[in-house]
């Protein structure tokens, strides 16, 4: 079965609908959607509105979520007071423009979906806000993927794309308990103390980050989503040309900031890189 | 010089006092008083214990203390915590429980709580109720290498002390290395090698869960030596509390 993995589209409809036509002929059996479907962009209704009607299983991103819990006030989440105030007022104007149907869809959204051995999410499993980089520590990534119990993980929100595969992976281990007594056993012998050392081997995981359809940030301004083979394994990453000026147009005619038209002309979030990008919200 | 690492003494001030005694008979001082939470419970006794920690006679030591699971349900119950419904106290203890709380904590001691650090980091060491991800989190003999590699990676330290477990342990990574290979649009495969230099987690034990029994640790920074003490107490057990 070949399955096609979108995220982060942002309410760019016109790059939704460039990536689905490239699945189309990609021939893919099913597609899932990793969230963020709406948020700095231009087309948050008819986004939400040509996921539900492919019925495409979808995660819920961060902005998904703070559109349904209100004002995202967290401050972890923008790497400058810069990008946060302009993350506020895009926030408002997607607050404003949504329809309250769109609101439910989105607030009804899991946060992770399974398709056998894969599992879907939209920043890591621990929370959504949670950036997976391509090169965070090789251990940390393995601990993201085995919390799942998965074999691979698909991931979005870094907007940039990446397989990364993790083997060869063991730990040494040594664990020294002193005797252990439960409130039962105090008036008995205590259990006598113990030591041992183990060694783990952690078995081949991967994990898949999709990019983004609507605001990519791989240094181009081409949508990005991923392909994926289950019987063969293989993963293709893919990025797809269309008419981004289109909806950079939008972007200013809407009155949303005329920087996130620049950022998506550019295919980078150059200058609003947080200094620790995998910082996890604790709201 | 030592640090005395505590956790969970749950408004059991005569096992506090236990400790304290034992540790005022330590060969070496003790440079440093750390209580990782759980300090009070639903009991009326934790007034008289959190004043004992407020302000303590001499030569008893100023600790250091830290919220843990009760403080942070504590919290919750009153509206400020960091979730507004005290949910994981009502899934695990009941409605109860959760009124004990309320009624045994006066306001006073609530901003006591409020005012006390997550944790702290000292040195390479962080000192933390339950571990880096959250206060409810139990990290255990049992808890998977690469889950308590994490934890350590969360904060960069070498050592991390914990107690939600309640368990005396020494969990060392000494050795390990995984490979990983990146790919992406513009680079085919990057090959990387990681390697784990030695970490430990300490489970430092229970003081006041267990009557008649009260666990902690010991721990010397300067030569990485952890020593986990046990105090009995109580009539006819060892340390004689002042109101037996």
């Amino acid at each position: 079965m070949k399955l096609a993995v979108l995220s982060c589209i942002h309410g760019n409809y016109e790059a939704l609908n460039a990536v689905l036509s490239d699945i189309d002929h990609q021939n893919a059996d099913k597609i899932y959607c990793l969230g963020d479907l709406v948020g700095y962009g231009p087309h948050p209704n008819a986004v939400v509105e040509m996921i539900r009607s492919l019925d495409i299983p979808t995660c819920q991103g961060c902005w998904d979520e703070d559109i349904v819990e209100g004002l995202n006030a967290c401050e972890c989440s923008y790497p400058s007071v810069l990008a946060e105030k302009r993350g506020r007022l895009a926030h408002e104007w997607t607050q404003q423009t949504i329809h309250p149907e769109v609101r439910e869809y989105l607030a009804q959204l899991p946060l992770s979906l399974r398709h056998g051995d894969l599992c879907f999410v939209h920043g890591s499993p621990h929370s959504q806000h949670e950036y997976l980089l391509p090169n965070i520590n090789a251990f940390v990534a393995l601990e993201r993927v085995l919390s799942t119990g998965a074999n691979v993980l698909f991931c979005g929100h870094t907007h940039v794309p990446y397989i990364r595969q993790l083997e060869s992976g063991q730990l040494q281990v040594r664990v020294y308990s002193p005797g252990q007594e439960s409130a039962r056993e105090s008036a008995q012998e205590s259990a006598k103390e113990s030591s041992r050392t183990t060694k783990f081997d952690a078995p081949l995981k991967r994990i898949v980050n999709a990019g983004s359809v609507g605001e990519p940030r791989h240094g181009r301004p081409n949508a990005t989503y991923v392909l994926y083979d289950t019987d063969t394994e293989q993963v293709t990453l893919r990025e797809v040309e269309y008419d981004y000026h289109k909806t950079c147009a939008d972007i200013v005619a809407k009155g949303l900031s005329p920087i996130f038209a620049w950022r998506l002309a550019h295919g980078l979030e150059f200058a609003e890189r947080a200094d620790d990008p995998t910082h996890v919200c604790e709201r | 010089m030592l640090w005395a690492i505590l956790s969970g003494i749950e408004g059991n001030l005569s096992a506090y006092e236990a400790v304290l005694a034992d540790l005022r008979r330590q060969r070496q001082p003790i440079e440093a008083l750390y209580v990782l939470g759980d300090v009070i419970a639903p009991t009326p006794e934790s007034i008289a214990l959190v004043e004992w920690l407020r302000s303590p006679q001499h030569p008893n030591p100023q600790p250091q203390v830290c919220q843990g699971w009760w403080e942070e349900q504590l919290l919750c119950l009153h509206g400020l915590g960091r979730t507004p419904e005290p949910t994981e106290l009502l899934e695990r203890h009941g409605t109860s429980t959760a009124k004990a709380l309320w009624e045994s904590i006066p306001r006073s001691v609530v901003a006591w709580v409020r005012s006390l650090d997550f944790g702290f980091f000292e040195l390479d060491c962080l000192l933390i109720h339950g571990s880096s991800v959250s206060v409810s989190e139990e990290l255990t003999p049992d808890t998977p290498p690469v889950q308590m590699l994490d934890r350590l990676l969360r904060m960069d330290a070498n050592s991390l002390f914990c107690g939600r477990s309640g368990l005396t342990f020494q969990y060392t990574l000494q050795e390990g290395g995984i490979v990983s290979t990146i790919a992406t649009l513009d680079r085919p495969v990057e090959r990387q090698t990681a390697t784990v230099r030695p970490r430990q987690i300490i489970g430092v034990g229970n003081v006041g869960r267990i009557p008649g029994r009260a666990t902690y640790t010991l721990y010397n920074p300067y030569s990485n030596i952890v020593e986990f003490k046990t105090v009995r107490y109580g009539a006819g057990r060892g340390f004689q509390p002042r109101s037996t």
